[in-house]
């Protein structure tokens, strides 16, 4: 028990690092995947056949490519090629172009599950497309997201382990707990340790988007 | 995109036996997936029942159990299990495996990835499942308690059949999620495709020519994304079939349930 305390409280800074890494990389990668996420969502709408099927293509490729195969091309693939490209961007944008796939499906749905009579109503009311949208679509629309988004955002913070691990080498949570347990032969603590701070942070989202839910429920 | 598209990048495919060596890689991949889909499944639904159980200790363990194993990365569990497995069992799975077994899998490494990529994958699809199973509508169970049913005898011949057809869409999406999560196995040193990728780029492996990364990741991506369009196709399919068998018309699906697959 003294060893599972002080491999914590010994390594406190490292761990904080790793716990602070994942972190950032999880939000900077969600920005990514909610920006791209939405144009691709806006591609698959359009009323444009071209943009559809680049739209289409795109959430294809990117929901059936692993994540792993991503970061061995974006980050040893253009290195070879020549393109100077750093861990932390590679694994950034590998992770967010990735999820943002998952994000662009989530919103189309989103979209999708509002009736059509919702943008005839506000028409007829004198809303320009613009407001019917603002106003009578998306608000109705974010509802029916969240859930979505929020499994989105836990899938995420499980998959940034694999950047570290993976050739990239970042310093999360996972890699902190791997260095942690080679220095001290103390493999069960440390990989505890990093259990603990990955269920925290699942934790912390699993509440926050129940929090959300009840907040924008419908009351009838 | 010269660079890309140059021919002389891609003169590896078709030398000696690179193309065949990455595809042989691939090949152990989807023995892999294949066992982890079929136990995932069956333990899967294991957990689910547990979870359902009416006597409350069974329900809570189980439910803790599948939080837990749902909510880390599947990477921590592989890594953890490669390093903390007691060497008696890859020794005692070598022993067992019976000889016909693809020569990928002989390996006793291969014990840690599978029993990751099960006890990850079990936890999610029993979460599904249960959500199938509670979408249905309460009168189910009753009205089939009420003809005389036993508990095991409703869940058998009523509820099961019609939960599990509403999982069936979201149970696909995590079977290719599974599909794509075999790569990370790579990290326990199995022969499989990313370490024969790796292998081919390295210094001329096979007849001198090198091998590009980039091209290299490239195929093995386009492979994994024909393999898994084919999946989803093979599930709607089914779910077209089904519909038409059982005439019950559109399969309805459980919101909620397909973003649980990433």
């Amino acid at each position: 028990m003294d060893g599972l305390i002080s491999v914590l409280t010994d390594n406190f800074d490292e761990w904080l690092a790793g716990f602070w890494v994942t972190l950032r990389i999880v939000v900077i990668a969600f920005a990514i995947a909610m920006v791209v996420g939405t144009l691709v969502a806006a591609f698959r709408i359009a009323p444009n056949k071209l943009l559809q099927r680049l739209g289409g293509i795109y959430v294809e490729t990117f929901r059936n490519i692993p994540l792993l195969v991503l970061l061995f091309i974006s980050f040893a693939g253009f290195r070879r090629a020549g393109l100077d490209i750093g861990p932390w961007e590679a694994g950034i944008a590998s992770l967010g172009l990735y999820t943002a796939a998952y994000v662009a499906e989530a919103l189309r749905s989103g979209v999708f599950s509002v009736s059509k009579g919702q943008i005839e109503a506000a028409l007829s009311l004198g809303y320009t497309y613009g407001q019917a949208m603002r106003r009578v679509v998306f608000p109705q629309a974010f509802r029916t997201v969240i859930s979505p988004l929020g499994s989105l955002i836990i899938a995420m913070i499980k998959n940034s382990a694999i950047i570290g691990v993976s050739l990239l080498a970042l310093d999360d949570l996972l890699k902190t707990a791997r260095v942690i347990s080679a220095r001290g032969f103390q493999t069960d603590e440390a990989f505890f340790w990093a259990a603990m701070g990955y269920l925290t942070l699942t934790g912390l989202a699993t509440f926050t988007i129940r929090v959300l839910e009840k907040r924008y429920a419908i009351h009838r | 995109m010269t660079y890309l598209f140059d021919p002389d990048n891609w003169e590896w495919v078709i030398t000696q036996n690179n193309f065949r060596f990455i595809l042989e890689g691939f090949l152990v991949n989807l023995e892999i997936a294949i066992i982890a889909m079929v136990l995932s499944l069956i333990v899967g639904l294991a957990l689910a029942l547990a979870r359902l159980a009416p006597w409350k200790p069974v329900s809570i363990a189980a439910g803790t159990w599948i939080d837990v194993f749902r909510n880390l990365p599947l990477i921590f569990i592989i890594l953890y299990l490669s390093l903390t497995i007691p060497g008696a069992w890859p020794d005692a799975y070598e022993d067992a495996i019976p000889g016909w077994f693809p020569e990928g899998l002989q390996s006793g490494r291969v014990l840690a990835a599978i029993i990751g990529l099960v006890l990850y994958n079990s936890a999610v699809l029993a979460e599904i499942m249960r959500a199938g199973i509670l979408s249905l509508d309460r009168g189910q169970n009753e009205a089939a308690r009420a003809l005389g049913m036993s508990y095991r005898q409703s869940m058998r011949r009523v509820v099961l059949p019609q939960g599990l057809r509403r999982m069936v869409p979201a149970t696909v999406s995590q079977l290719i999620t599974l599909n794509k999560d075999t790569t990370l196995v790579s990290i326990v040193a199995i022969q499989e495709v990313m370490r024969h990728g790796r292998i081919v780029t390295g210094a001329n492996f096979f007849g001198g020519v090198q091998a590009p990364v980039l091209q290299v990741f490239l195929l093995i991506g386009f492979m994994f994304i024909v393999v898994n369009l084919l999946l989803s196709r093979l599930s709607r399919r089914l779910e077209i079939r089904e519909s038409k068998r059982t005439a019950v018309g559109r399969v309805k699906r459980v919101r909620g349930l397909e973003e649980q697959a990433i």
